[in-house]
C-alpha cells in the first residue's frame, strides 16, 4: 500500500486536500484541492477576491489553513511560517515586495541567508560571485552585483528575484503577478526567466490577471472564484475565450 | 572605477564630505585670528562632540532601520540620575557604569517593544516616552543639579580613562572613534547590518525573507539605550555633576546630524562615515559661529539655515545624478 502510494506520487510535488480558510466570517478558501507535479507550470487565475493570494499565502506560510492537508514530495507537511516553506524549497516572489529597493543585488539575493563568518561578518566576495553566477544562469547580464535594485528595470528586478530562487535550489517558485506594470519587452524577459526555471526542473505557480500571459507560459490552468475552485484544465483542452467565459460567468459550461 | 565601487557598496554620499571640507575651510578662514584651528579650540571641541556624537551614531543606525528615537533627550538625564544615585550609595563609579549599561538597555527595550507591538509611528511613541521620562527625572531630582566631584575624585583613574587627556588630546575622541568604527563594521559588514538595511528599505521584503524585523528594530533601540548610559557618564564626569537638562535638544540634533550625513528619513539609506561627518558638521557650525561672535542665542537659527541649505542642495544634486 505504502509503496504503491509513493510510486503514484513520484511525479507529484505538491498536493493540497480540502483546504479551508476563514477571515472572520469570510470563507476565503472553500475545500480547495490543488495538485502540482515536478517541473510543472500552473497558472492560477481568477478575479480580485477569488482567493488566489490567500491560497499562495497558505503555501508560503503567511496564513495557516483551518482545515486541510498539505503534502510536499509525498510527505505530509505543516507550513506555519515563511521559514517552514522556504525550508521545504518553496520560494515566493511577491509582486512589489520581492526585493528591497535600496539594497544591492547581492545583498538582496542573500537577504536573510547571508553567508557569514562565525563572528557574523558577511562573506561579501562569495555573495558577489554567486550572485553574478545566478544572474548569468538566467541569461541576465548586469554590470555589477553592487548596483542598487532601485536602478534596475521591472523585468530585471523579476530576474533577480527568480535568480535568488534558482540559487537556493527551490523546487517550487510562486510568482505573484510577476508581469504586472511591466512593458511588453519586459514581460517577454520574464517569460524567458520562467522558461529557464522549467528547464531547471523547477515547478512554478504563476498568478496573473492576464489570460494571454497564462496561455503563453503555463501547462495547466486553475481558476478560482469566490474561494472555490472553478476549473482545473490542461492548456491544450481550452482556449482564452472559453477561459474568460468561465471567469466572467463564475460557472463552467 | 574602484572608488565608484566602494561608494556603491557603502552607499557613500559624497556631498557630505564636500560640505564638511567647505565648512572647515570657511571657519578656518573667517574666524577671528583663525581661532578655529587653534589647538585649544580643537581640544575643547574634542571634549564636547563625543557627547552628542556617540548617541547620534545609534540614532543614525536606527533611522536606517526606518525608525526614530526622540526619547534620548530624557534617557540621558535619567541614566545620569541613576548614576548619581548609585554613586551616592557609595558604589564605585566603574561598577556604577557597569550597572548603568543594562539600565540603559532596559529603557531602550521599552521604547522598542512599544514601537514594534503597536506598529505606530516611532516619532510619536518616543515623543511620549521622552515626555514621560522627563517628568520622572524632573520630579525625582526636583531639577536641582547634584555635584559628583566628591565621588569621582577618589577614583582618578576612572576619570582619566573616560575624560582625561594625552597631552592636549582628549580621550573622549578615542571613545567616539572606537564607537564609530564598531558601528561602521556592524552596519556595513555584518549579517545584522544587512538586516537593518533590509528592514528599513522594505519591512515586508525583509519579513518574507525570514528576517525578524521586530527583533532588529528592538535591538537598535536597546543599543541606543546603552549608548545613552555611556554618554551620560561621559557628560556627568566631564561636568562634575548631574544635571536634569543634560541631553535636552539632543533628540533633534541627532536627527539633524544623520540627515546632514545623507541618511534617509524613510529608512534603508545611510552610511556611518557620512553620519560621523554629519555630526562633526553640526558641531563645527555651532563652534565656528560662536567663535565668529554670533550671539549664542542666534546660533540655532544659523544651524537651522545650514540644514535647510544642505538638504536642498543634496536633493538637487541627487536628482541630477540619477
Amino acid at each position: 500500500m505504502s509503496s504503491n502510494e509513493s510510486n503514484s506520487n513520484s511525479k507529484e510535488l505538491l498536493k493540497m486536500i480540502g483546504i479551508n480558510k476563514y477571515f472572520g466570517k469570510v470563507h476565503a478558501l472553500q475545500d480547495i484541492d490543488f495538485k502540482l507535479n515536478k517541473a510543472e507550470n500552473v497558472g492560477l487565475v481568477g478575479d480580485n477576491g477569488a482567493g488566489k493570494s490567500t491560497l499562495i499565502k497558505v503555501i508560503s506560510g503567511y496564513h495557516s489553513a483551518e482545515k486541510g492537508q498539505i503534502y510536499f514530495e509525498g510527505k505530509k507537511v505543516r507550513i506555519s511560517s515563511p521559514k517552514d516553506s522556504r525550508a521545504l524549497g518553496i520560494e515566493t516572489v511577491y509582486q512589489e515586495q520581492a526585493l528591497a529597493p535600496d539594497l544591492s543585488i547581492s545583498r538582496n539575493i542573500f537577504m536573510g541567508r547571508e553567508p557569514a563568518t562565525a563572528l557574523g561578518f558577511l562573506r561579501k566576495r562569495v555573495m558577489d560571485e554567486e550572485s553574478m553566477d545566478a544572474l548569468k544562469s538566467m541569461g541576465l547580464h548586469l554590470r555589477s552585483p553592487n548596483i542598487n535594485i532601485s536602478t534596475l528595470s521591472g523585468g530585471e528586478r523579476q530576474g533577480v528575484a527568480i535568480a535568488r530562487a534558482l540559487h537556493f535550489e527551490a523546487k517550487l517558485v510562486i510568482l505573484d503577478e510577476p508581469t504586472i506594470a511591466l512593458s511588453v519587452k519586459e514581460v517577454r524577459e520574464v517569460f524567458e526567466f520562467v522558461k529557464q526555471l522549467k528547464r531547471e526542473g523547477i515547478a512554478v505557480i504563476f498568478i496573473t490577471h492576464n489570460l494571454y500571459h497564462i496561455f503563453t507560459i503555463s501547462d495547466r490552468i486553475v481558476v478560482l472564484s469566490h474561494g472555490k475552485k472553478l476549473a482545473d484544465i490542461k492548456k491544450k483542452d481550452t482556449n482564452v475565450d472559453d477561459l474568460s467565459e468561465i471567469i466572467v460567468r463564475g460557472t463552467i459550461g | 572605477m574602484k572608488k565608484l565601487g566602494l561608494s556603491l557598496i557603502l552607499n557613500y554620499n559624497i556631498n557630505t564630505s564636500i560640505t564638511f571640507v567647505a565648512i572647515v575651510l570657511f571657519f578656518i578662514i573667517f574666524t577671528p585670528n583663525h581661532l578655529f584651528i587653534d589647538l585649544r579650540n580643537l581640544a575643547s571641541m574634542g571634549k564636547l562632540i563625543p557627547d552628542l556624537g556617540i548617541v547620534a551614531l545609534g540614532v543614525g543606525m536606527l533611522m536606517i532601520c526606518g525608525e526614530f528615537d526622540l526619547s534620548i533627550a530624557s534617557l540621558i538625564p535619567l541614566c545620569s540620575y541613576v548614576f548619581v544615585t548609585l554613586l551616592m550609595k557609595g558604589i564605585n563609579p566603574a561598577l556604577a557604569l557597569i550597572i548603568l549599561l543594562p539600565v540603559g538597555a532596559a529603557l531602550g527595550f521599552i521604547n522598542g517593544i512599544i514601537v514594534v507591538k503597536t506598529g505606530l509611528p516611532s516619532f510619536i511613541i518616543t515623543l511620549s516616552t521622552m515626555m514621560f521620562w522627563r517628568g520622572v527625572v524632573f520630579s525625582l531630582s526636583r531639577m536641582s543639579p547634584i555635584s559628583i566631584t566628591k565621588y569621582i575624585s577618589p577614583h582618578p583613574s576612572f576619570e582619566k580613562m573616560l575624560t582625561g587627556t594625552i597631552g592636549r588630546f582628549p580621550l573622549q575622541v578615542i571613545w567616539f572613534v572606537v564607537v564609530a568604527i564598531i558601528f561602521g563594521l556592524l552596519l556595513h559588514f555584518t549579517k545584522f547590518g544587512n538586516w537593518i538595511f533590509a528592514t528599513g528599505s522594505s519591512k515586508e521584503t525583509a519579513r518574507a525573507m525570514g528576517i525578524n524585523t521586530n527583533m532588529v528594530k528592538t535591538t537598535c533601540y536597546i543599543i541606543i539605550g546603552v549608548l545613552c548610559a555611556v554618554v551620560c557618564t561621559l557628560q556627568s564626569v566631564r561636568l562634575g555633576s548631574f544635571n536634569a537638562t543634560q541631553g535636552v535638544g539632543f533628540e533633534l540634533k541627532t536627527i539633524a546630524a544623520a540627515v546632514v550625513g545623507g541618511t534617509s528619513l524613510r529608512g534603508g539609506v545611510g552610511n556611518i562615515l557620512n553620519i560621523f561627518l554629519g555630526i562633526l558638521i553640526i558641531k563645527i557650525i555651532e563652534n565656528g559661529l560662536i567663535l565668529m561672535k554670533v550671539p549664542v542665542f542666534a546660533v540655532e537659527t544659523f544651524i537651522g539655515l545650514a540644514i535647510i541649505l544642505f538638504v536642498i542642495i543634496n536633493n538637487f544634486i541627487q536628482r541630477r545624478t540619477t
